[in-house]
């Protein structure tokens, strides 16, 4: 029953070699800040150009979102589905 | 309902008679008059409230047999016995009655029914209180999972540049980083969103909070009063001129006579609200002693229901114009999107964990479910070595 040898690798050990560390938060906090900004300006601005930068601030996270995943599928086109 | 404005206008349309048009500084009329009007064309009945439209030159009267009728009404879901009637404000003229109580019942649109049945699923899964309260824990498990999510964030994207979906290795691994993308994108609006839907959930246990607390004890001394007769209560006009001068810087907008469930015996409530956008959902109750028109006193809200009330278009998403509500739209789709790819990531998570199980029989228990301390675990290992 010794199926399974030790150095098998385990869903949950941590990377023997660590590769470069990128910096994880600098883009969620700025997103997160643009959506407060947004929520906030049309709030307590309610007309004109509040209104507008509230549109703006808003849509910007979707943009993003966009923009990733257009980038995504177009780095490698017509891979996907390698193995399901 | 983020557009049900929009959809109603749309398929329901609106069939008020037009308004006279009038000069645009046309005073209005004495709602003294308007009451008196009002007490004509229903001789023997209680006014209940007098209320000035947001946004339309009108004054609604509502009126009913008397308080006890509108009381008994709550035991009789198909018994209304309160009507409204609605004034030109300037003129005095009927607009509009409600439809009397034993008129055939008004056809329901298709559109009504849906929407209808769409706010109170959302509300309270047509279970009231108990529901609304379901909801509101619903509302925490969200946020609590968005907290939870972020905390994973972290670990997950240590090595990888924000916004990479990895889309050349298992399927898994592209529905991981969709799920982190979007949410990330996504995070503090549904955060607000979750947040503002939990606190309006708990409107009714707050504003019964003040009931019990300030108001109670501001209603104290006049609490056992007898409800005056209707024929010798001071003037409304000058009860709403008294509220105005009272609350300065806010709009009076309703009045409501003495007897109301939630009111005095003896006193005419007054709503009053901020003028400006960010204030005008902080309403300040004003008393007016209906008795002599005189001042009794302003009651601004505590700072829960303050909070409440500023909160409530962060949960609803109108009050910015259409470019925002189709963001809003947009991002609901975002977050439901999030949701769905959590689920998928969780029943593959479960598909793994018993493929893993499977294979580690005998090998690591500890891994199974958590259910049994390390130290325990151990042994059968060692049993089956």
């Amino acid at each position: 029953m010794n199926t399974v040898s030790p150095d098998m690798p385990v869903p949950s050990s941590p990377d023997v070699t660590p590769r470069p560390s990128v910096a994880v938060w600098p883009w969620p906090i700025a997103l997160g800040l643009l959506t407060i900004f947004g929520l906030l300006s049309a709030l307590l601005g309610q007309h004109g150009v509040w209104l507008a930068l509230s549109w703006a601030a808003l849509s910007i996270p979707l943009i993003v979102t966009v923009a990733c995943l257009i980038r995504a599928w177009c780095r490698t086109p017509s891979v996907k589905g390698g193995q399901s | 309902m983020l557009f049900s404005e929009q959809i109603f206008d749309t398929f329901v349309g609106d069939d008020d008679p037009p308004y006279e048009s009038l000069p645009a500084d046309t005073p209005n009329a004495s709602l003294d008059v308007i009451v008196q009007k009002a007490r004509a064309l229903y001789p023997g009945q209680i006014i209940t409230s007098v209320n000035q439209d947001d946004d339309e030159p009108a004054v609604l009267v509502s009126m009913a047999p008397s308080w006890q009728a509108l009381k008994d009404d709550e035991n009789y879901p198909d018994r209304h016995s309160g009507h409204w009637i609605k004034f030109d404000a300037r003129t005095a003229k009927v607009l509009k009655q409600s439809r009397p109580a034993d008129a055939p019942k008004e056809p329901r649109t298709w559109t009504g029914i849906i929407l209808g049945t769409c706010t109170r699923l959302h509300m309270n899964l047509f279970a009231g209180l108990p529901g609304a309260m379901f909801m509101g824990a619903m509302g925490g498990a969200f946020v609590a999972s968005l907290v939870s999510g972020t905390v994973l964030y972290g670990r997950f994207m240590k090595r990888l540049p924000f916004g990479s979906v990895r889309t050349d290795r298992a399927s898994r691994l592209t529905w991981l980083d969709l799920h982190n993308l979007l949410g990330a994108a996504t995070l503090v609006w549904a955060t607000v969103v979750g947040f503002t839907g939990l606190v309006n959930e708990l409107q009714t246990p707050l504003f019964g909070l003040w009931r019990v607390t300030d108001v109670r004890q501001i209603l104290k001394p006049y609490a056992n009063l007898p409800v005056p007769s209707q024929d010798h209560l001071s003037s409304v006009q000058a009860a709403f001129d008294t509220a105005a001068k009272a609350a300065p810087g806010n709009e009076v907008t309703g009045l409501s006579f003495p007897g109301a469930s939630f009111g005095s015996p003896v006193h005419y409530v007054l709503w009053t609200r901020g003028a400006t956008p960010l204030r005008a959902r902080l309403f300040t109750p004003v008393l007016v002693d209906a008795r002599t028109g005189e001042l009794t006193g302003a009651y601004p809200m505590p700072w829960y229901l303050r909070f409440l009330e500023i909160s409530r278009p962060l949960h609803f998403g109108d009050y910015g114009g259409m470019p925002l509500k189709i963001l809003w739209a947009l991002l609901d789709v975002v977050v439901i999107f999030v949701l769905v790819s959590g689920l998928v990531l969780w029943a593959g998570k479960r598909k793994i964990a018993t493929d893993a199980r499977l294979r580690a029989l005998g090998y690591e228990l500890d891994d199974a479910d958590g259910t049994a301390p390390a130290g325990f675990a151990l042994t059968p290992v060692e049993g089956v070595r």
